[in-house]
């Protein structure tokens, strides 16, 4: 055994789950898909006292497509997400950001919601969610509340789920037909966190021009950025190389990257300018191939 | 020796012999040993790279239930001081680097030892550490060694290319060791030069990253007061001489047995034993412990960190005039003693008419350095063969074809103390098999980058002794003291021992003994397994034969020159039907029958010359000039492998050592900060290549026979890392324009280079 000692939960329904949290909630950890937990115990630097594995609970595993929404429950495991055809045929931007989640052996185990609420500023999911516009559904002892995206993420490692509060469910609103996405990213081996990277949606109107973007970078900052300025820039223009330029300098701008002994902030903020353009350039053909 | 025969067994492409063992999970390793009684070790790692220990309290560890006692220097009964990379034991008084072990928790089980080891709390005052090499060169107040550096004593000093030191001489402040070869007039050879290159080479900390981390078990033996200590090492005979060393115990009194080791790559030659016995001793029961990564990572010795300057002068028709090379190396708390071998290869490579070649192997408060495959190798060489690709792209002369104008051959000088030189070597060979492939010859047709470097590594050395008895159901056991690593030499022994006999290879089952049972065996390092044990096991199979032939002739009442033996049967010639099996001959003799004693022959080697073996590596590299990242493509390597005994497994060598060379050019690297802490501390931070981050290999070997190796086989394990580091520079600089003179090139650092 490596980790601290600690007392464990396997409850079998969420209501049993949301008492434990509310009884130990400071002092306990949700245990989902283990791939960050479980290391962080390993190591030592987490020692939650409670551990409450949520791997016994089905009715948090599932992946359905509502009106206008994917709903994928918290427990939903990354590889199933990745390989589901309602997945594929609504939110493909998801799909592409799963396959650059570690590894296969790591998707089977780790979770879609496990990898958001864990908030690790370099992840994909917490990104990809982010530019999809997605919105959490959170379940506590002070009773639901769904909460958008954007002010999920507090910062690095940090959402604004209370100890006691559990996230149950991820909604993405399925993009309008004809919507191109892409996910790219630079990492120094295939299936490691982002240095960089960058989700994009292009959705282009009738004429041809720009009418939804969205450009959300993530290993950019405390939390992943939604760069807005350059999403103004882009609504109405024509889908030029150029105006991709233009919106990846306005998202360099946009980027708070710190450096680390991976890479500099001067690294990935010029980086991140690259991979807008390019991110940009995919979606856009992808919209003009899905119109 | 029997080199250039036709050959039934040698040469067939057969999987390792314990290769299901290994991946079914099957196999033993010492971190899985438990002995009745057997406490549970767990070190606690200094978080400082220097600092002086006022107090260690251990009180409140002591009363964690399951917490058996918890050692400190002064507890252990053995020499306190350790004076070798070998000899990972407790810190006494102060601490010299991150990782230094300074207590021992041991418990009734893993989990109490760790809670025990959080308990433990000790009173450091820090100091100032010296971590930069050349800093350290001229820092006159704070010492590594502010006594004097310990004990010369290395135990694997001999395994690794034989005495090439004797010119090194020991220094004094922070320089472990300074030595200078060369001959000629370096100054009048530049004078000669149209073309002077000055360039500062440099490579960072990489560990070997077996793995298996560092374990060990250490047993008092409950009878007597001898010691049996069950460890993953590479040299189980070195482990018991430094055992006996520290314990005063007679050699015969210790008894290594190594288990299964999950690679070594020159890490294993002693480490935690020390520790392991030592506590052992101090509270007579067994005691084992395990590193876990992140410790195996701070306390264990990577490979040193180098600067390397080079001055070379080349006429404008590609003549060699001169080179001037030093050498500093990172050599962390003890010496690296790889400054002999770095100016051998540095030097040797090509025909230097002037050469100076200065070394200075340089204390820091970092971890002591050791040997990963070919050591020093990788490093001089991606200095000296980007150097000379670089010079060839100046001149405008193509870069294979200006090494092979240039490359050493038989009768060669060799940069080294006495005056030496190149045996019968596969270098030109090599590199002229690379001249007429696709690879090499289509280059620059899909926008990619192509690279090619040339290494060499010296090869081993040493006796070894064998044993062959022939069983009663027909098959061989073959008794070896050698250590296969992973790395296929049981396999490549018992092909061996096959062809020799007569015998299907799966009718040879290697009994592997431990030094109290033997027969013995080098260490398995210095790619000289082969070699060295190969020539033996030749030795006892011929024997066998003799004997079996000799056996069977008596039986059969025939003239054992009349005799053939082949696929395990024994007939006369010219009369059919008239044999028999040695199956039925094993029986015969176990029973006695007819006055007929069982078939048992040894054989021994002492080869002393070394067979060295050289290989051209060829990396296509895709580069994104916009995020620096770069992607090898496609990999070719040629190796002179004297006599590929198992094709297979050779391949498989030639896999793992260039994989090793891309992640230490694209990825690796151990980060120390100011302070010496270490940053990449895991594998979150350290990267090492993955499959998906190499490209397929294509493989040519080349058989130039050594003189006194098995059927003319050379030793292969460690040029395969050699040159890689130099080919994916030269692939990056033909690829993206730029030269990149510090490893490893990261996407940053191409991406800065192209700004």
């Amino acid at each position: 055994m490596k980790p601290a000692a600690f007392t464990y939960f396997a409850p079998r329904g969420l209501d049993e789950v949301l008492s434990l949290l509310g009884q130990y909630g400071p002092e306990a950890k949700p245990l989902a898909g283990g791939q960050s937990l479980v290391p962080l115990m390993n190591f030592r630097l987490a020692k939650p006292r409670y551990l409450i594995d949520l791997n016994r609970i089905p009715e948090l595993a599932y992946i359905r497509r509502e009106d206008g929404v994917l709903a994928v429950g918290a427990m939903a495991r990354q590889f199933e997400a990745e390989r589901s055809d309602a997945v594929k045929a609504t939110v493909p931007l998801l799909v592409e950001a799963l396959k650059l989640v570690g590894h296969p052996t790591i998707r089977h185990r780790g979770t879609v919601g496990g990898s958001i609420a864990h908030a690790d500023p370099a992840a994909e999911l917490p990104a990809a969610a982010l530019a999809l516009g997605a919105e959490l559904v959170i379940r506590g002892p002070r009773g639901n509340r769904t909460v958008p995206a954007e002010d999920f993420f507090v910062g690095p490692f940090t959402t604004v789920l209370a100890p006691d509060e559990l996230l149950t469910e991820v909604r993405f609103p399925v993009p309008s037909p004809g919507t191109g996405y892409a996910f790219v990213e630079v990492s120094r081996r295939h299936g490691d966190f982002a240095i960089v990277g960058v989700a994009a949606l292009v959705g282009l109107g009738p004429d041809g021009t720009i009418e939804r973007v969205s450009v959300v970078l993530c290993g950019a900052g405390p939390t992943p950025i939604r760069a807005r300025q350059a999403e103004a820039a882009l609504r109405g223009a024509a889908p030029t190389e150029e105006r991709f330029r233009e919106a990846g300098e306005l998202a360099a701008r946009e980027a708070q990257p710190a450096s680390d002994i991976h890479a500099s902030a001067d690294y990935r903020r010029r980086v991140a300018a690259v991979l807008v353009r390019r991110a940009l350039l995919t979606a856009t053909e992808r919209a003009r191939e899905r119109r | 020796m029997i080199s250039g025969t036709a050959t039934t067994y040698i040469g067939r492409r057969i999987p390792l012999v314990d290769g299901k063992e290994k991946v079914t999970g099957a196999a033993r390793y010492p971190a899985d040993l438990r002995l009745p009684g057997m406490l549970f070790g767990r070190p606690i790692l200094s978080p400082y790279a220097h600092a002086r220990i006022r107090a260690i309290r251990t009180d409140r560890a002591r009363q964690v239930p399951g917490v058996v006692a918890v050692l400190t220097a002064a507890d252990l009964p053995i020499q306190p001081e350790p004076t070798t990379r070998s000899r990972l034991i407790l810190a006494r008084d102060r601490v010299i680097f991150r990782g230094q072990p300074v207590a021992l928790v041991l418990a009734e089980n893993e989990l109490a030892a760790r809670d025990g080891a959080e308990a433990v709390e000790v009173d450091y005052e820090p100091l100032r550490p010296v971590i930069d090499p050349l800093t350290a060169l001229t820092e006159r107040d704070v010492l590594v060694w502010p006594g004097g550096v310990p004990g010369e004593k290395r135990e694997d000093a001999d395994v690794h290319a034989g005495p090439v030191n004797a010119a090194e001489q020991t220094a004094g402040g922070n320089l472990a060791a300074r030595s200078t070869v060369g001959w000629g007039d370096v100054e009048a050879g530049f004078a000669q030069a149209d073309l002077i290159l000055e360039t500062t080479y440099r490579t960072q900390f990489v560990h070997q990253n077996y793995l298996e981390p560092h374990a060990a078990v250490a047993a008092p033996d409950p009878l007597g007061g001898g010691i049996t200590v069950y460890t993953s090492t590479q040299g189980q005979y070195i482990v018991r001489d430094l055992i006996a060393d520290i314990t005063g115990l007679p050699k015969s009194a210790v008894r290594v047995v190594p288990l299964k080791i999950g690679g070594g790559f020159g890490a294993k030659y002693g480490t935690l034993e020390p520790l392991a016995v030592a506590a052992a001793l101090a509270v007579r029961r067994p005691v084992g412990i395990a590193l876990t990564r992140a410790e195996d990572l701070l306390a264990t010795t990577p490979a040193p960190a180098t600067v390397i300057r080079l001055k070379t002068g080349v006429r404008r028709d590609g003549t060699l005039t001169a080179l001037d090379a030093n050498i500093y190396i990172d050599s962390g708390i003890y010496r690296a003693g790889i400054s002999g071998i770095m100016a051998m290869l540095l030097g040797g490579y090509y025909r230097w008419p002037n050469l100076r070649i200065r070394t200075w192997e340089v204390l820091t408060n970092k971890p002591a350095t050791g040997a990963y495959r070919a050591p020093g190798a990788p490093q001089a060489t991606f200095a000296i063969e980007s150097q000379m690709d670089e010079l060839a792209r100046r001149l405008g002369i193509d870069p294979l074809e200006f090494r092979l104008r240039n490359v050493a051959a038989r009768g060669d000088r060799i940069p080294a103390a006495t005056e030496r030189r190149w045996p019968e070597i596969g270098a030109a060979a090599c590199l002229s098999v690379v001249q007429n492939h696709p690879i090499w010859r289509d280059r620059r047709r899909n926008g990619r980058g192509v690279g090619l470097a040339l290494g060499g590594w010296p090869g081993g050395l040493g006796p070894a002794t064998a044993v062959c008895r022939l069983e009663e159901d027909g098959t061989l056991q073959l008794h070896v003291g050698s250590i296969d690593l992973g790395n296929g030499t049981d396999t490549a022994l018992m092909l061996i021992a096959a062809e020799v006999l007569g015998l299907q290879p799966e009718k040879v089952r290697i009994i592997f003994g431990d030094t109290a049972l033997g027969p013995f065996a080098g260490a398995s390092g210095g790619s000289k397994i082969t070699y060295t044990v190969g020539a033996a096991v030749v030795r006892a199979a011929q024997a066998a034969r003799e004997k079996i032939l000799r056996v069977a002739a008596e039986y059969l009442e025939a003239n054992p020159d009349d005799l053939e033996l082949k696929d395990g049967y024994v007939s006369v010639r010219g009369v059919p039907g008239r044999g028999i099996s040695l199956g039925e001959l094993g029986q015969r003799t176990y029973a006695g029958h007819r006055g007929l004693a069982p078939i048992v022959a040894e054989g021994e080697s002492s080869i002393g010359r070394q067979a060295p073996g050289f290989t051209v590596q060829v990396v296509e590299v895709e580069v994104d000039p916009e995020t620096g990242l770069i992607r090898p493509t496609r990999f070719l390597a040629v190796q002179d492998v004297g006599r590929a005994i198992n094709p297979l497994t050779i391949e498989g060598q030639v896999h793992g050592g260039a994989t090793q060379g891309l992640g230490w050019a694209l990825m690796e690297q151990l980060v120390f900060d100011e302070q010496g802490e270490l940053l990449t501390g895991s594998f979150l931070d350290y990267a090492l290549p993955r499959a998906a981050d190499v490209p397929g290999f294509e493989v040519e070997l080349v058989e130039v026979p050594s003189e006194l190796g098995p059927f003319g086989a050379r030793g292969v394990g460690e040029p395969p890392i050699v040159p890689t580091l130099a080919a994916v520079a030269n692939a990056v600089r033909d690829a993206a324009g730029v030269r990149i003179t510090e490893l490893p090139i990261t996407p940053e650092r191409l991406w800065r280079a192209l700004r």
